[in-house]
């Protein structure tokens, strides 16, 4: 454990220690503009990994956050006078709050229309700048000097060493976040929205909360941009600045806050490599030595598609051969820059950071991190308690319409507290409309769902989940990338008080309540028998045991209601057993269940009520045994084969039919 | 018609097929059951070219294609029915068989009157379908798609035809009805490899099956004879 935490945290120890040891021994004026530059991208680069990393959107208005940001804090200074604090935390705060206006109506959209609604923004934020003249002195610029900390001036070296130490908060209070349950959430809601709006989580509210934070950052590191050069430009936060950003954290290595630093290095050496012809060629022709290098490997090796291997080589191999060639590399860097991300993009898609992070970990094997120890049970999943048997989930008369057709059409059943209630039907017969429509995924065209007499909210996932309503997905909707333990913890929001609260938690205040999280988690692997598989990534396990984490996920919800949706579809014999003794072990704790399923063995043995549907009508409810000899379910839904097993009385085998 | 030896394949670094052998010869149908996770579907992806295999050998019609682009391996008469349909959602039910026989229908001369009689004959097959021919595939019920997925299928006429868990989320009696379907287009002469995990039924309409267990046949033979294997009553069979 501690030589884990020695490996990890000691390496960023070690870099902030020489960074900031550094201008001490090496007294140079253009190392320490370098470094302070550094810094200042590494704080604004962190930034734009939130939106480009984690929530995975191509975020191309950053460089405006970082024009809002040195706007702000010059016109603070120049205007009003204020000091270094004041004016850097205005600029904070203005980023913080435009970045939220934007990210409000903005999240609502996905990939390249959200890349262009951010673009449009840098382009206004451009305009607005060289427009309004009498405050921001236009295309003429805004000259400031840097403002006093506490009344004392600053000088180039102190300056360096506050920007440093900030970029090292920033750094440590990003880890705390990611490491917390914000960051599950991010990484959640990359890979399964509905998922996350359905375990309670709130896709939107985190996505705007992340956008709004990387703001911030922005403009955080645009008042220290401001009082590094001293001289503002609109024209310094164009799109150009944007695409250089992007370039820095691709090539850097999304999701990383070493990426974002190297990344960084990349950003503040940029003008200096298209400056200084020697320096870009030795770059350009490492950068090609090391693509023909990966690219020869990765064809030995099979690990690379051929076109994967060799275009970042032709890519690379331009720009040595275009360097040569052209009188002045300046007049040419859009082309440059094009020609290096389509390289990276290509070539390293996980960045340089992601590439080392492979490399590394076979250099230094990090010992994997103990097990937690589980909690009892009885804490997580409360043992049955005294049951009314009364209703719980009244539908009423609910109508859904899809244009001319009616998925659901008049329909009315009650859900009784401590049962199993079965849905069937035939294909089409609106069993999925209705369990969309109940969780909050599809608005109710007409009629009413009551949880415990009260209404269900209508038509949101996410709301319906916080009043107590947790499904599964008849496709599984897993959080694919993260470990069957992770995925338990994303839906425990019983478990997490503190870390609502993104300032506590940016302080590291959240770990306690991580600890108790992780054991309950862990009771709750062992309860449907994945504890062995805790750190396995969720798309590693067997297709069965997925379906089991799905339930186990949706129970860590704590429900009053829960909905399963085909637990047992495409699950061969032994593993449809193991789900129905896990279904039936969740019911023996007092856990109410409306189960959809095709295996008429499966709900013949697990179901105290059967309801049928056709044409999103109900045609029979009853007992399992009633409606199985109920003649229009026969001909509706079982046809003869079946109807002449359960008039058999047979016992159920299973699969089977 | 499609031998398959010793294949591998995986994802990444998994391997998940660790030399898997079968064969299917012309005109039977053989069925492919086994747990989840065995790797049935990885061994149907592999044989589409949907999935490169990383060794190992598949005889179409006397052909290696192994290693082939998918695209190719539909050409040479290979129809891959896959697991969970995948029709084209937003494209009517009439387009998404059009485009099952987009290789082999002329371009532009004698395009409708042979498009025509192709439709036919699978509207034939599932009078469903022609009742809903200008719906978009998407809003169909589930084992509407399935048939659907079947359909467009045979619209390549193939030589072979792969049919992975094809009652996969359907109600009893459509189950019934989609094998009778299979029961059918193996009487008109139809080679298929059928995935499944309703074992009983597969086991019904096939004339050889083989049982997958991590990612090689673990048993092998003639339905009669399975049926009365212990280690498959008490695995597969119930």
């Amino acid at each position: 454990m501690w030589k884990r935490l020695l490996l990890i945290r000691g390496a960023e120890l070690l870099m902030f220690a020489v960074l900031l040891a550094l201008p001490l021994a090496v007294q140079n004026n253009y190392l320490l503009g370098l470094l302070t530059l550094l810094s200042i991208y590494g704080i604004l680069l962190i930034g734009l990994d939130v939106t480009v990393g984690y929530l995975g959107q191509v975020n191309l208005a950053q460089a405006a956050f970082l024009g809002i940001g040195a706007y702000t804090a010059g016109l603070f200074v120049t205007k009003l006078g204020a000091g270094f604090l004041v004016s850097a935390l205005a600029a904070t705060a203005v980023a913080t709050a435009l970045g939220a206006l934007l990210a409000l109506p903005a999240l609502r959209l996905e990939g390249p229309q959200f890349a262009l609604a951010t673009l449009s923004f840098t382009a206004l934020n451009v305009t607005v700048l060289n427009e309004m003249e009498w405050l921001t002195g236009g295309a003429q610029g805004l000259s400031l000097s840097r403002p006093p900390l506490f009344g004392m001036s600053l000088s180039a070296r102190g300056f360096y060493w506050l920007c440093m130490a900030l970029f090292a908060l920033v750094w440590l209070a990003m880890r705390n976040l990611l490491a917390s349950q914000w960051g599950r959430a991010f990484e959640a809601l990359r890979d399964s929205p509905i998922a996350t709006d359905a375990m309670g989580v709130g896709t939107y509210r985190h996505k705007v909360a992340g956008f709004a934070l990387g703001s911030a950052l922005g403009g955080l590191a645009g008042a220290l941009y401001a009082f590094n050069f001293q001289y503002l430009q609109p024209q310094a936060f164009v799109y150009e600045l944007t695409v250089i950003l992007l370039l820095g954290v691709v090539l850097g290595g999304r999701k990383s806050l070493w990426g974002a630093f190297v990344g960084a290095t990349l950003v503040a050496l940029l003008p200096n490599l298209l400056s200084n012809r020697t320096l870009f060629e030795f770059m350009s022709g490492a950068g090609f030595l090391f693509a023909l290098f990966a690219a020869i490997r990765g064809l030995l090796r099979k690990t690379m598609r051929p076109f994967q291997a060799i275009a970042p080589v032709v890519a690379t191999g331009v720009l040595v051969v275009g360097g040569l060639l052209v009188s002045n590399t300046e007049d040419w860097r859009k082309a440059i820059f094009a020609l290096m991300l389509f390289s990276v993009v290509v070539g390293l898609p996980e960045g340089l950071m992601g590439f080392a992070a492979k490399f590394l970990s076979r250099l230094f094997r990090i010992p994997d991190p103990p097990p937690p120890a589980p909690s009892q049970l009885d804490g997580v999943l409360p043992p049955r308690r005294a049951m009314s048997g009364g209703p719980l989930l009244e539908i009423r008369d609910l109508k859904r319409h899809f244009g001319g057709v009616r998925a659901l059409d008049g329909l009315s059943t009650t859900v009784r507290e401590g049962h199993i209630h079965g849905l069937i039907g035939p294909n089409g017969s609106g069993k999925s409309t209705l369990v969309n429509v109940v969780s909050g995924l599809y608005t109710p065209s007409a009629g009413e769902v009551l949880l415990r007499g009260q209404p269900l909210p209508r038509g949101s996932l996410f709301e319906t989940a916080r009043t107590g309503v947790a499904r599964t997905f008849q496709n599984l909707q897993l959080f694919t990338g993260m470990t069957a333990l992770e995925n338990i913890m994303v839906a425990m929001r019983g478990n997490y008080r503190r870390s609502r609260n993104l300032p506590l938690v940016l302080l590291g205040l959240g770990r306690t309540e991580e600890k108790q999280a992780q054991a309950d988690a862990l009771a709750l692997l062992e309860f449907v028998g994945l504890g062995a598989d805790w750190r396995t990534p969720a798309k590693d396990l067997t297709y069965g045991a997925q379906r089991f984490l799905e339930i186990a996920r949706a129970v860590a919800c704590k429900p009053a209601v829960l909905i399963l949706d085909e637990p047992a579809a495409g699950l061969s014999h032994p593993d449809m057993r193991r789900q129905m003794e896990i279904i039936g072990r969740v019911h023996e704790r007092g856990m109410t269940i409306l189960l959809i399923e095709h295996h008429m063995d499966v709900v013949s043995e697990l179901c105290n009520v059967v309801t049928v549907l056709d044409g999103g009508k109900v045609i029979a409810e009853g007992t399992p045994g009633e409606v199985k000899r109920h003649p229009k379910v026969i001909e509706a839904y079982l046809g003869e084969v079946e109807a002449g097993e359960a008039a058999a009385e047979t016992p159920a085998p299973v699969p089977a039919t | 018609m499609l031998t398959v030896s010793d294949l591998h394949a995986g994802y990444g670094l998994s391997e998940v097929l660790a030399g898997t052998s079968l064969e299917v010869k012309a005109g039977t149908v053989v069925a492919l059951i086994g747990a989840n996770g065995a790797g049935k579907t990885t061994t149907m992806r592999a044989i589409s070219g949907m999935l490169r295999p990383t060794k190992g050998q598949v005889l179409l019609d006397g052909k290696p294609v192994q290693g082939l682009p998918a695209s190719r391996i539909a050409r040479l008469g290979l129809a891959h029915s896959p697991e969970g349909r995948k029709v084209f959602g937003p494209l009517s039910v009439e387009d998404n068989l059009l485009l099952g026989a987009f290789r082999r229908l002329p371009r532009f001369f004698g395009f409708h009157a042979r498009a025509a009689r192709d439709l036919d004959r699978v509207y034939e097959l599932f009078p469903r379908l022609r009742e809903r021919k200008k719906q978009d595939a998407g809003t169909l019920s589930g084992g509407e798609q399935q048939m659907l997925a079947i359909g467009r299928a045979l619209m390549a006429q193939p030589k072979v035809m792969l049919l992975d868990e094809p009652s996969m989320g359907l109600a009893p009696v459509i189950v019934q009805e989609v094998f009778r379907t299979i029961r059918r287009l193996k009487q008109e002469g139809m080679t298929m490899l059928l995935v499944e995990q309703f074992a009983k039924q597969a086991l019904g309409v096939a004339d050889y099956a083989y049982v997958m267990e991590r990612g090689r046949i673990a048993i092998e033979g003639k339905p009669a004879d399975l049926r009365r294997d212990e280690r498959m009553l008490a695995a597969y069979l119930g």
